[in-house]
């Protein structure tokens, strides 16, 4: 068992644990927690999936996933930004319940 | 010509959006009309190549694939960008009156609006996997922003939903996009289809990345986002989501299904993505007759609609294919055209419940009958754009033998009929009471009147590209997928 | 086994449990700062993979920055008497098969996928062939930069309209007093005269030899929110209510210097993304830098602008 596999074993189970999370959670916090979570998991991912060159990982897949993080903090901020005005609009932290569609 | 022509299309639109931000609010409008009436010169050189049978590449930087990134058009990403430009430019002329740029609402509105407009443009031109994802992420991120632009309690929650989602759908499409770029080595997507060989990994990374794209797309059972975010939006931003912003996703999977070798995770699956178009089809068109709501039901007829482009994963026949992309231009203006109008009515009527739809052909007669034009084209009436779209379809399906999408077809047809006549029926009906007409300022008259041109145009569109649909699908035809023979 | 695939099997090990922690627990906080550590473990593990570009980004964004965010994000709803309620939750029985299948899916797949021959000439082996030419010695640098430009440029855009979006959404009232830590304290004081000088000096070092070795922009850039965070906790600078000029201006900066710079490769005659030379790299590297920084402290204290302390 070399360490990649490691890795991908255990992104794959951080993974199926962030869906999870994503279900279950009714906070939106929690599941901004599981997505990140996720999102760390899909990157380990591609790095193990792309292979290795002699000079180690695949660089094109280092960037991918440094650019993936900066997106995912992105994502993350503004996400916050909106849950915590939609508290304040409605002190609701959670999508369950009625829409108001009647 | 066509460097420069492609250049204009995603940079004069992002070059707006920065100016604006540093801009003076005084200088806001005359920016945005400056920035957004490039694009149609920009697509004149582009056409005509095209037409002349040429396939466009622009490799950035000058890094040919696989080591760069390639914008590519040919006859459908052309098509995409003329209906992105047509839609774009008549409901930016809504914006304008519904965000004044020079005000509040306006300056949050305008940036945000010209981003997606240039990352929607960088999507049409994309041809590579990653590429792609960072240009998804940032129209969905875009659009959910102008969602919730004017912080309404409804909206941001539908934003939130939407947002959370489509987050889980990219993770989706990414993890597919590692798999395509592990077995092939490469990002391109002309490549990957090129180097992808049938088998297990190939099927998995197919139906990875075609989850995340439906999802991102809302067909039925993955739609649940849809209706809130696109019924509780500001009209504008309904219009253009509706219209081009899931329009998008779907452009993506048909690239990756017919382009990128996808079409190899087999006949099954193409298969089983056409009777979800069916069943989003007949469950949308049933859920939009049984809303109380204009807005919510022309996001269900949304729904409903996106089907009917699943059709063409199973009957893959050019017939389809011309029909199909037909169908997604048709739609796009006669959507765009109806979610403006319903905008209209619902801020003069001040409520969006049906009921109080009686009497407005009399009061708001412009806006009712951009409401009916459109609504001919969702239904398939001649002479409208929708009518072309279906009846090519319901041939494409009755020539492929495909009787059950004959009957799916139809029976959409008679339901999208029965949503709309409803609409319209009620506003020409008697009203309970004579409401009170609230006077209002000159400026906001002129204001509301450009609103109704704005959707009256769009509608009119519709109607026309029935009546002169021979050039576009001329055009259609130039580009048919490898291996579709006309 | 050997003592570097134990290490890795403890890693991968604490990497499940934590997150399985994070989504079982109870309390909001406990987990937020347990979803810290998982990043920070995160970032451990790149670095054992040989990837130390990404262990810096992952720390510093990763696990630093979103963590901050999120902590911040609790604060605000704690003050309004939300994050302490305990969140009824809902347990479909659903979830649990569907999580297992996810986790055993994408393990199948990726072990399938680690048998895929790989090809002679990835894009990946290209990069490193083709760095040379470029006059980077950091080959991910070069990808960022170079050849893969236009998703760096399109990621600055992300970035932008995260903040665009955030002032939308931000409402008109002025932004919220935080509570701030005292600055007389021998700690924070001590804090703000080194730590911050630090970081400068952290995130310019990051910034430079991202060309030709682990750094680069993001990592600088995340570095120097750092110092700004510290000094929006200290209340050194204060959320002001409208932005001026020169915010605006910075916070464009990124996406305006490599769209520019982008664009005006048409007027030489070359493609459009095409960089003219080293300098374009450092200016580019630089401007993203700070829009980086500044965007991210901007959202960490919910504000349009910040400015020193005044009436």
């Amino acid at each position: 068992m070399t360490s990649t596999t490691v890795y991908l074993l255990a992104a794959s189970a951080v993974f199926g644990i962030g869906v999870y999370g994503l279900i279950v959670a009714d906070h939106i916090l929690r599941k901004l927690l599981a997505l990140n979570m996720m999102g760390s998991a899909v990157f380990v991912f591609i790095l193990t999936v792309a292979g290795v060159t002699p000079e180690g990982p695949d660089p094109l897949a280092q960037a991918l996933v440094l650019t993936g993080i900066v997106i995912a903090v992105a994502a993350t901020a503004f996400a916050l930004a909106l849950m915590v005005r939609m508290f304040q609009e409605t002190g609701l932290t959670s999508l369950q319940g009625h829409d108001g569609d009647d | 010509m066509t460097t420069e022509a492609l250049t204009l299309l995603v940079f004069a639109p992002l070059a707006g959006a920065l100016v604006m931000v540093v801009a003076p609010r005084r200088a806001a409008a005359p920016i945005a009309v400056l920035s957004l009436l490039t694009l149609p010169p920009a697509l004149v050189p582009l056409t005509r190549a095209v037409r002349a049978g040429e396939l466009v590449q622009l490799p950035l930087a000058g890094f040919a694939a696989p080591l760069g990134i390639v914008w590519r058009v040919d006859a459908l990403a052309v098509t995409m960008l003329l209906l992105s430009v047509a839609v774009v430019l008549l409901v930016s002329l809504h914006a304008l009156a519904s965000f004044p740029p020079e005000r509040e609402s306006g300056q949050r509105f305008w940036p945000l609006w010209l981003i997606l407009v240039s990352s929607l443009h960088a999507l049409f031109l994309s041809a590579d996997l990653f590429n792609l994802y960072v240009t998804l992420e940032l129209v969905t991120l875009a659009g959910v922003a102008l969602i919730a632009v004017r912080g309404e309690p409804a909206a941001m929650r539908a934003a939130m939903r939407y947002l959370l989602l489509g987050l889980m759908a990219s993770l989706f499409y990414l993890l597919a996009t590692a798999l395509l770029y592990g077995q092939t080595g490469t990002l391109d997507l002309y490549l990957v289809g090129e180097r992808l060989e049938a088998g297990g990994l190939t099927a998995i990374a197919v139906a990875l990345m075609a989850t995340g794209l439906l999802l991102k797309a809302a067909i039925v059972p993955l739609h649940v986002w849809l209706p809130a975010a696109h019924g509780k939006a500001p009209g504008p931003v309904s219009a253009v989501l509706s219209a081009l912003v899931v329009k998008a996703a779907l452009y993506i999977l048909i690239r990756l299904w017919f382009w990128g070798g996808g079409g190899q995770a087999g006949e099954h699956a193409a298969l089983l993505l056409g009777v979800l178009g069916a069943l989003a089809i007949l469950y949308a068109s049933a859920a939009a007759i049984a809303q109380r709501r204009l807005k919510m039901l022309v996001a269900y007829s949304t729904l409903a609609q996106l089907g009917y482009v699943m059709l063409l994963f199973p009957l893959a026949s050019a017939g389809a294919y011309r029909a199909v992309v037909f169908h997604v231009v048709a739609h796009g203006i006669a959507k765009a055209a109806m979610f403006l109008a319903a905008a209209n009515l619902l801020r003069a009527l001040g409520s969006e419940r049906l009921q109080r739809l009686a009497g407005a052909g009399s009061r708001h007669g412009l806006d009712v009958l951009a409401f009916a034009l459109a609504g001919v084209s969702i239904m398939g009436l001649p002479p409208s754009g929708g009518f072309v779209a279906k009846w090519l379809l319901l041939a494409a399906a009755w020539q492929e033998r495909g009787w059950a999408w004959v009957v799916v077809i139809s029976v959409g047809s008679l339901l999208a009929a029965v949503y709309v006549f409803r609409v319209v029926s009620l506003a020409f009906a008697q009203p309970l009471r004579e409401p009170e007409r609230a006077a209002s300022a000159g400026e906001e008259q002129g204001r509301a009147q450009l609103t109704s041109v704005a959707a009256l145009l769009l509608a009119a569109l519709a109607i026309v590209l029935g009546l002169a649909s021979a050039p576009l699908i001329a055009l259609i035809d130039q580009g048919l997928p490898p291996g579709m023979l006309r | 086994m050997t003592i570097g695939v134990l290490v890795d099997v403890l890693l991968a090990l604490s990497l499940v449990g934590l997150s399985l922690q994070v989504v079982t627990g109870r309390a909001l906080f406990r987990d937020l700062v347990l979803f810290i550590l998982f990043g920070l473990l995160i970032a451990l593990s790149w670095a054992r993979l040989g990837a130390p570009d990404v262990a810096l980004a992952e720390a510093a964004i990763g696990a630093g920055l979103t963590g901050a965010l999120m902590l911040m994000a609790y604060r605000r709803l704690a003050a309004g008497g939300a994050a302490d309620v305990s969140p009824a939750r809902r347990r479909p029985l659903l979830a649990l098969p569907v999580a297992a299948l996810a986790g055993i899916l994408v393990a199948i797949i990726g072990l399938s996928a680690q048998g895929v021959e790989r090809v002679p000439d990835a894009a990946g082996t290209l990069v490193l062939q083709e760095l040379s030419a470029t006059g980077l010695g950091n080959p991910i640098t070069g990808v960022l930069l170079v050849f893969r430009g236009l998703d760096t440029m399109l990621e600055m855009a992300v970035l932008l309209v995260a903040l665009l979006g955030a002032w939308a959404v931000l409402g008109a009232a002025h932004p919220g007093r935080l509570h701030q830590v005292d600055r007389e304290t021998p700690l924070v004081s001590a804090l703000l005269t080194t730590v911050a000088p630090v970081t400068l000096l952290i995130a310019t070092h990051l910034l430079l030899v991202g060309t030709d070795a682990p750094g680069g922009a993001f990592q600088a850039g995340a570095v120097l929110t750092g110092c700004g965070v510290l000094l929006v906790l200290t209340g050194t600078v204060r959320p002001r209510a409208a932005a001026g000029l020169l915010t605006k201006l910075l916070a464009i900066a990124g996406l305006a210097a490599f769209a520019l710079i982008g664009v005006s490769a048409l007027a030489l005659g070359r493609a459009p993304m095409t960089l003219p030379g080293m300098w374009a790299v450092y200016l580019i590297e630089t401007a993203m830098m700070l829009s980086i920084a500044l965007t991210m402290t901007l959202l960490f204290a919910r504000s349009r602008a910040l400015g020193p302390e005044q009436r």
